[in-house]
């Protein structure tokens, strides 16, 4: 799975578990606060879709990686290639 | 000090949980720190990161003569009411128009949803799955025959079932309630709670470490009776329940305010409505539940409320033997703080180690949390706190003296002054007006509403939010915004407290609830969503309307059948004549989908082929004539009186307390039937409801019956259950206001005058043999 493939899947992962319209969802959003408005209920459904999807465990991972849309792609990358 | 005829008094108890089948074993286990925590057995626990939960073992549940098809949570209830009513010295209210029964439930039968799933979708699952059996059970049990509903704001339901009882016994509805609450343990909510992170690995430790709740399961009751009623018949009295509080958070779906702020409203609220000082509370069950978020919120309240009042005040939370029993706890809770006060000793906080005792010391300040082991202590006045998901706080005080509990000087009378509706026929005020002077009938066996970006729009809700809700939540969020915009009513900070919302369904999120048992199936339970696990509960589409619409006040939703969205009406004007509210948000929602339409094909509806189901959310603004006067606005109508009554906690043979929901909705309103002239009715297709209405019709009407002109909405708008009854009430307000038109159509006669219309008689039932009537005037 490519960079952007992987992109697609978190945006999915987004819209279809938590209702996030894909209107608003680029890359840059910011997920939480201003942006997007998420709360902690959703960062728990971020946790088990990305697990989930990728089978990458970000269970007491800091808040940066859940920032946006590319920084969550660029964990999710990281994690896997780390793998490889 | 209240006078005797405002005395509510408690005169028996009853409750099965893990620690015992009867409040004389789970008191002297809660006294001796015995735990009910154990490896769940009744839900798969593969996977987890939590196995955990306080069941309970009692194997005489299953010997409840007739009980056999009835969910588990239901079997718990007349176990713990059974004991309640000898306790009281009571046998059967002989279908006493004065015996209610008001039961709080969280999750109710859902797994029965589970087992209907597992089965390959077997028929005789289906009509367990939701709360309103329970308190039907009861109905039929003991042969009550007043108001019976449920109460399902979740964790707080117990609390407000107590609440309730009270304010039906003072406004004179009812002599005799059995109030309490029930829950069973199930895969739903042990999942839910576990997605959410909020289940502790290990036992429960509230005020302590702070891990997380361990479920727990049981029913508590209590038979609350006025105080005369209890001194003619001469009955034990264990104490009299006080004043109590209830208020909404307007803050977030499942975690409380960190301010406190809602919490504290509805302590000071219980201590006022009671006559007394704060300082007078020697001893409070806190909802005490063990997570973080609770326990600081907790901690905040009572610190900002009982430390320099110069009170001697202990705490403790029984969850940590009991564990949360979600819609029981408040009841459970309840009876644990009665025993407290009339044995005169506090059941402990158990879970701290030593190394736990400095920080306990540091957090607790003044106030003894009783850690591990019980205490002495004479009590006169005691208080039981429950916070539930959806930002609902419910306190309720129980004292040995008669506080001093003082009633609205006069009755308020109670104006409908908006209106705001979502149905299969579109939505908005404007929209119903015209398609229903239209009278074209809905085409299909099912349909939906549906509710779109340019609702949210037209109301001011953001995607932010509107993302988070199901269709439930959704369908109220729009109705509930658009009613207080007719109205013109601005919740500001001012008169936030002095709103109240009441919910009334009859399915709750069912689809949502259904969706989440079957996702499990295919997951496991370590897999729910956190996302739409909130969404399970009842009080949910209660909960957001407070967060969207700043709604502070009294927050509540009951659940029984299709007439909850009228009980919604009888129970708001309660609260608004009580003194508790300015204006309520009275709604009727339920949902429609293909899963709902599924279980009600299971249930046989659709054998009569002009039974349609729908579904909605209605939401009218009831206002007290002062608040109204004060900010200058017009009524559609005015709610002159309000009567409930059940028979049988079945349809079948129920025709005669039909008849006396209306005989006590006009003494109420001070009216006699010659002064009806119409009626808005439930026949909705089906054969047997038909029948019950136009037999009521021929009995209280007699020779008028021919004459008095009969309304009806449900061929236009569907079988939409709550949501069509509160409909139905907004429809007589409309015609009542003269917006449908100077002709109205009627079912019997054609088109009526408008004008010749002063009182129009709305009535609604429940599948539980349970009706209410509410009469409106122009």
């Amino acid at each position: 799975m490519n960079e952007q493939e992987i992109k697609v899947k978190i945006k999915d992962l987004l819209c279809d578990r938590l209702g996030v319209d894909p209107n608003e969802l680029t890359d840059e959003i910011p997920l939480f606060d201003d942006g997007i408005e998420l709360d902690s209920i959703d960062s728990l459904e971020i946790i088990a879709g990305i697990d989930e999807e990728f089978g990458v465990d970000m269970t007491g991972v800091g808040k940066e990686p859940f920032y946006n849309v590319n920084s969550l792609t660029a964990y999710v990358v990281k994690e896997l290639a780390s793998r490889e | 000090m209240t006078t005797n005829k405002n005395r509510c008094v408690v005169t028996g108890l009853g409750m099965i949980s893990a620690i015992g089948s009867n409040v004389s074993e789970c008191w002297q286990n809660a006294v001796n720190g015995v735990s009910g925590i154990k490896t769940a057995e009744a839900v798969d626990t593969t996977d987890c990161y939590a196995n955990l939960a306080a069941e309970v073992h009692d194997n005489t549940l299953d010997d409840i003569c007739g009980t056999e098809s009835i969910n588990r949570v239901s079997r718990l209830c007349i176990k713990a009411s059974g004991e309640a009513m000898r306790d009281a010295g009571l046998t059967d209210f002989a279908d006493s128009p004065k015996a209610a029964v008001i039961m709080g439930s969280c999750v109710g039968g859902v797994s029965n949803a589970e087992r209907y799933y597992k089965s390959g979708k077997s028929a005789e699952y289906v009509s367990e799955i939701p709360i309103s059996p329970i308190a039907n059970h009861i109905a039929e049990v003991f042969h009550a025959g007043g108001v019976v509903t449920n109460i399902a704001n979740a964790c707080a339901a117990g609390t407000i079932s107590v609440a309730y009882a009270c304010d039906l016994i003072r406004s004179g509805k009812a002599d005799i309630v059995i109030a309490g609450g029930a829950d069973a343990f199930a895969a739903v909510p042990f999942a839910g709670f576990l997605s959410l992170r909020a289940l502790d690995a290990k036992p429960c430790s509230p005020f302590n470490r702070c891990g997380g709740i361990t479920l727990g399961e049981g029913a508590g009751a209590l038979i609350i009776e006025s105080y005369e009623h209890a001194s003619k018949r001469n009955a034990h009295i264990y104490c009299d329940v006080l004043g109590a509080g209830v208020s909404g958070d307007a803050h977030h779906i499942t975690a409380p305010r960190p301010d406190g702020k809602g919490q504290i409203f509805a302590i000071r609220r219980a201590a006022q409505n009671s006559g007394i000082d704060p300082s007078e509370i020697g001893y409070i069950n806190a909802h005490g539940t063990g997570t973080a978020k609770n326990d600081e919120a907790e901690f905040l309240s009572l610190h900002t409320i009982f430390d320099g009042v110069g009170s001697d005040l202990s705490v403790s939370s029984t969850k940590a033997m009991v564990g949360h029993c979600l819609g029981a706890a408040g009841a459970i809770e309840a009876v644990f703080a009665i025993k407290a006060l009339t044995e005169g000793v506090i059941p402990p906080t158990i879970g701290y180690a030593d190394e736990d005792m400095p920080r306990l010391a540091e957090r607790a300040g003044k106030i003894d949390f009783c850690p591990n082991t019980a205490r002495e202590k004479q009590l006169s006045t005691v208080m039981s706190n429950s916070f539930a998901f959806g930002g609902n706080n419910a306190s309720v005080v129980f004292s040995k003296n008669t506080g001093n509990i003082v009633p609205p000087a006069k009755r308020e009378r109670v104006f409908i002054t908006g209106i705001g509706t979502v149905s299969p026929i579109g939505n908005g005020l404007d929209n119903y007006i015209e398609k229903i002077k239209e009278r074209k009938p809905l085409d299909n066996s099912s349909a939906e509403s549906s509710v779109e970006r340019s609702d949210y729009d037209a109301c001011g809700l953001t995607n932010a939010f509107c993302r988070k809700l199901d269709k439930f939540s959704r369908l109220q969020a729009v109705s509930g915004m658009n009613a207080l915009a007719d109205a013109g009513l601005s919740v500001m900070e001012d008169n936030t407290e002095k709103i109240g919302i009441v919910v009334g369904t009859s399915d709750g999120p069912l689809s949502t609830i259904c969706d989440y048992q079957q996702d499990l199936l295919k997951k496991g339970n370590s897999s729910g969503s956190a996302f739409k696990f909130p969404n399970t509960v009842y009080n949910a589409a209660g909960g957001y309307l407070s967060i969207c619409s700043g709604i502070r006040g009294y927050n509540v939703t009951l659940t029984n059948g299709i007439q909850s969205g009228l009980a919604s009406i009888t129970y708001a004007v309660n609260i608004i004549e009580s003194g508790n509210a300015n204006a309520v948000l009275a709604t009727g929602t339920d949902e429609n989908s293909e899963i709902v339409t599924e279980l009600y094909d299971k249930m046989g509806y659709f054998a009569d082929s002009e039974f349609k189901l729908s579904d909605g959310s209605t939401t009218l603004v009831l206002e007290s004539l002062s608040g109204m006067d004060e900010r200058g606005a017009k009524p559609y109508a005015e709610v002159l009186g309000c009567g409930t009554a059940c028979k049988s906690g079945a349809l079948k043979d129920s025709e005669s307390a039909l008849e006396r929901a209306i005989s006590f909705a006009l003494d109420d309103a001070g009216i006699t039937v010659d002064d009806v002239d119409g009626i808005v009715g439930f026949a909705n297709g089906l054969n047997e409801v038909e029948q019950i209405e136009n037999e009521m019709i021929n009995n209280i009407f007699a020779e008028r019956a021919g004459m008095v002109p009969v309304f009806n909405i449900h061929s236009v708008t569907g079988e939409g259950r709550a949501a069509t009854a509160a409909l139905s009430a907004a429809h007589a307000a409309l015609i009542l206001a003269g917006k449908l038109g100077n002709t109205v159509e009627s079912e019997n006669l054609g088109g009526i005058e408008a004008s010749s219309l002063k009182n129009l008689l709305v009535v609604s039932y429940g599948s539980g043999g349970v009706y209410t009537a509410v009469i409106m005037t122009r």
